[in-house]
């Protein structure tokens, strides 16, 4: 059993944790939940050896040790698998399992022996996996599973996993967490770094609740209701959504794709009218980011017409649709969005850094940018509120506060948003939701790419399924139909179009 | 400050080892003359002009520093610039060879008033490096050449094209009267870059240009949206993209700065000191460029004051040899700050230790 006990940890005179006391036991699965910055990773960090802290201490069965570096805290049993994977890309399953404690003869690596050993970690714990495959050709649940595997060939006991459901598809995260079950059957204790109360409820047998650095409930799934949880992590009440409202009304057409082919991308047509939050639903990977990025100009497209504006687009690239009103907000934040080593205020002026009122002819408006960047950080509750740190020392949640501030007040014509929510906590989903409507409201054109097809059905006024590259339905508000919709997403049958397909498969690629 | 000062532990410390090295080789009494005569040789031989008042003992000294200073700092912004959009633009060397061919070029064959004929010579000598740092940069955009390769052997294709061929062919001094000549002709005196205390010392005006470089450089990386934007491109190409930035023209334009300094260190040298395209160039000063944008961490005024610092400490080093030391240890000190600015991670730690705690 390990037990942390009376926990601190300050970041610059900031305290991270305040006296926080938990315990894990063999055999269970625990579920740490919290908003963005609640503490969470922070206290798992302690208990790896990546953090020191300040205060308290930590016991592995009654005896206080001091665990410096995450090797240590191997040495004892614990194993973490962070959301961001920590994968050579280019080498197998094997080799990245024993990377570190390479079973060798004469100085080579044993590769026959490596593969056996692998693989019967593999059997033991239940996982299916290729282990003389090459880690970059597998899925990012598999990727997952790798890491998984890495950390229990080690003969991990204590298992942390951060986020771990945030980069996958709802039918890995239920593999995922049929996996997981099986290791604590097996006596492994499983935390779990969570802030999606449905997983939660479903995994846990045990919830600790954490709120700005302190543990502020421990309870059981059975004892406890999302409602509940949700108020422990926010503080207060959370606002149930607002009624959806309706759009406000059939715009014209702002952006118009006719027969469009890209790399990725086969004759779509549709249009998102001004005032309307059009929602595409699908399966990953079948050419909702390829849209989004033909939309924003980041790829260029080979047939068909694209009209935005009434104009039909020859040439069409970040750069001109910014400058038409075109705002972007997307998938992954760090890789478009936020550039980490540049500052807060330096990141708020990216994309229209030559304008007003970031710029002064040629150069840099300093105060104006300050300015603005101060009003934005309010206006977004993004913490702290320095307009000077580097925008990487941001937690994601408020690195996507940013992101979606910056894009909306640039006052966009068409927004293209993919994945806003993705990472989130509860009350920073909901601000972003409302912010979505807000736009609609406005009279923006919203094109809204998510995996969660709840989120698509409660926000979009209108849904268009994409499967492998190609438009497989378009549905009304009045038509909305999580089974008829999942049928489009798999490709089996345009809606509406009653097919006696088995209602269990349907439901499983549903369950978002 | 906090930024500068791995830097200037770095160089102080490949000092002090050079010194202890020196002392152990030889002894110490010897080092601490040696690296003395270095440090009047770069900075001006005070001692010496107390006693004597002769201004030439300062004056001397300064011109050869300042010299080989400016030469540093257009390769090292040449460096520089090129690694703001995140190119790492290894043929600076050849940049300035093509240049100071050029400026050699011009200088000699074209006859004009002084003041069309110095600046005219500058320009031939910015453009024919921009040109020559060109056909990396569209490589790298066209075909996804790597510009590590592809500048490092046009450094050397520059080299045998000029050093080899050129200089010792079709372009030889043709004057006659002068047998011995080797490398171009002279150039015409309305080349020259003036000599700011005329015969007292060799201190030309290339100085005022390095100096006017930095400072506009910084200017420009710092306060500009142009500067702002290759920025973003260096830090991140994908999201400098998707900002609506055009990551392929910040390539170019770097590059044709880039290889434009690196020519224009060239043309200092040609212009100011050689005042032709000799057999030798002396020092690989493009490559010297590397390591003055890495020791001043890519600052412009970082890189104008290391240029200072070791520019001199090469005009002094010469120096050393009258106490029976080799006159390299200033290339040693270079390469060994080099080397513990690459290790900074060894700086921060210390320097964490030792700054006052914050309150917690």
């Amino acid at each position: 059993m390990i037990e942390l006990r009376h926990i601190t940890k300050r970041f610059g005179g900031v305290p991270a944790l305040e006296d926080v006391s938990l315990e894990v036991r063999p055999g269970e699965r625990l579920a740490l939940i919290g908003e963005n910055g609640a503490g969470k990773s922070s206290l798992m960090n302690v208990l790896y050896g990546l953090y020191q802290p300040d205060a308290g201490e930590v016991c592995f069965d009654g005896q206080a040790v001091k665990v410096k570096t995450p090797a240590e805290a191997l040495a004892r049993g614990v194993g973490m698998v962070h959301q961001h994977f920590t994968l050579v890309p280019t080498l197998t399953v094997t080799e990245n399992v024993v990377l570190g404690r390479e079973p060798t003869s004469w100085g080579r690596l044993d590769r026959a022996r490596a593969e056996k050993e692998v693989a019967a970690t593999c059997t033991r714990f239940g996982f299916q996996l290729d282990v003389s495959a090459v880690v970059q050709e597998l899925s990012v649940g598999s990727q997952q599973k790798v890491e998984i595997v890495k950390a229990l060939h080690r003969g991990v006991k204590t298992l942390i996993l951060d986020e771990p459901t945030a980069v996958l598809t709802p039918q890995e995260a239920d593999e995922l967490f049929a996996v997981t079950r099986h290791l604590s059957d097996e006596g492994l204790a499983v935390v779990l770094i969570s802030h999606k109360l449905r997983e939660v409820l479903s995994f846990s047998t045990r919830i600790a609740v954490m709120r700005r650095g302190k543990k502020v409930a421990e309870t059981t799934p059975a004892e406890t209701s999302p409602e509940q949880l949700a108020g422990l992590m926010v503080g207060t009440e959370v606002p149930s959504p607002r009624e959806r409202g309706e759009g406000q009304g059939e715009g014209p057409p702002l952006a118009t794709l006719e027969k469009l082919t890209a790399k990725g991308l086969h004759e779509i047509s549709l249009s998102i009218r001004e005032g309307e939050i059009l929602g595409i639903a699908g399966v990953d990977g079948n050419g909702q980011r390829e849209l989004a990025e033909v939309l924003t100009g980041l790829r260029e497209w080979s047939g068909g017409t694209f009209t935005y504006s009434g104009n039909t687009l020859r040439s069409w690239n970040p750069r001109t649709a910014r400058e038409q009103g075109v705002a972007h907000i997307p998938e992954d934040r760090l890789r478009r969005a936020i550039i980490s080593d540049l500052s807060v205020e330096e990141n708020v002026s990216l994309g229209r850094q030559t304008r007003a009122p970031f710029a002064k002819g040629p150069l840099i408006d300093f105060d104006k940018r300050r300015a603005c960047t101060t009003a934005l950080l309010e206006a977004n509750d993004v913490r702290p509120r320095d307009p000077k740190i580097r925008a990487g020392g941001l937690s994601g949640g408020n690195q996507q506060k940013l992101v979606v501030g910056r894009e909306l007040d640039a006052a966009p014509k068409l927004l293209v948003v993919v994945q806003p929510t993705r990472g989130l906590d509860i009350a920073a989903v909901a601000a972003v939701r409302e912010q979505l409507r807000d736009q609609r409201t406005r009279g923006c054109a919203v094109l809204l790419v998510s995996l969660d097809l709840d989120e698509v059905m409660e926000l979009s006024d209108r849904i268009v399924v994409l499967c492998g590259g190609r438009v497989s339905g378009e549905f009304g508000r009045a038509e909305f139909d999580e089974r008829l919709i999942g049928r489009c997403m798999l490709g089996v049958g345009s809606a509406p179009h009653p097919d006696p397909l088995p209602a269990s498969q349907g439901e499983g690629d549903l369950s978002a | 400050m906090r930024k500068a000062l791995p830097s200037i532990l770095s160089v102080i410390s490949a000092i002090l080892i050079c010194f202890i090295a020196a002392g152990l080789t030889r002894d110490f009494g010897t080092a601490v003359d040696a690296f003395m005569a270095m440090w009047w040789g770069a900075f001006g031989d005070w001692p010496k002009f107390l006693e004597t008042g002769a201004s030439t003992t300062l004056l001397r000294p300064l011109g050869e520093a300042a010299t080989k200073a400016a030469i540093l700092t257009f390769t090292g912004l040449s460096v520089t610039v090129a690694f703001r959009v995140g190119l790492f633009n290894i043929g600076a060397q050849g940049q300035l060879v093509v240049g100071a061919l050029a400026a050699a070029v011009v200088g000699a064959k074209v006859e004009l008033p002084a003041l069309l004929h110095l600046p005219l010579c500058l320009l031939a000598a910015a453009a024919a490096g921009a040109l020559y740092a060109l056909g990396p940069a569209i490589l790298k955009l066209k075909r996804g050449v790597h510009e590590v390769i592809s500048t490092i052997m046009l450094n050397w294709v520059a080299v045998s094209l000029v050093d080899n061929w050129l200089v010792t062919g079709p372009l030889r001094a043709t004057t006659s009267g002068d047998n011995s000549a080797s490398g171009t002709d002279q150039i015409h005196a309305s080349a020259e870059l003036p000599r700011l205390l005329g015969d007292l010392s060799r201190l030309n005006f290339g100085i005022v240009l390095a100096l006017i470089a930095a400072v506009l450089t910084w200017v420009f990386l710092t306060r500009f949206t142009r500067g702002f934007e290759w920025k973003a491109i260096g830090l991140s190409q994908d999201a400098a993209r998707a900002s609506g930035i055009d990551v392929e023209r910040g390539f170019i334009e770097a590059m044709l700065l880039s290889g434009a300094f690196a020519g224009l260190g060239g043309a200092v040298l040609i212009l100011g000191t050689e005042l032709k395209y000799p057999a030798s160039l002396g020092a690989p000063w493009g490559f010297d460029g590397i390591a003055m944008s890495l020791i001043g961490q890519g600052h412009p005024l970082g890189v104008l004051a290391i240029s200072t610092l070791f520019g001199g400490l090469r005009a002094g080093g010469t120096r050393m040899q009258l106490f029976g030391v080799h006159k390299s240890f200033p290339e040693l000190i270079q390469g060994l700050a080099l080397l513990l600015v690459a290790a900074r991670m060894l700086w921060d730690k210390l320097i964490d230790r030792l700054s006052p705690r914050k309150p917690a």
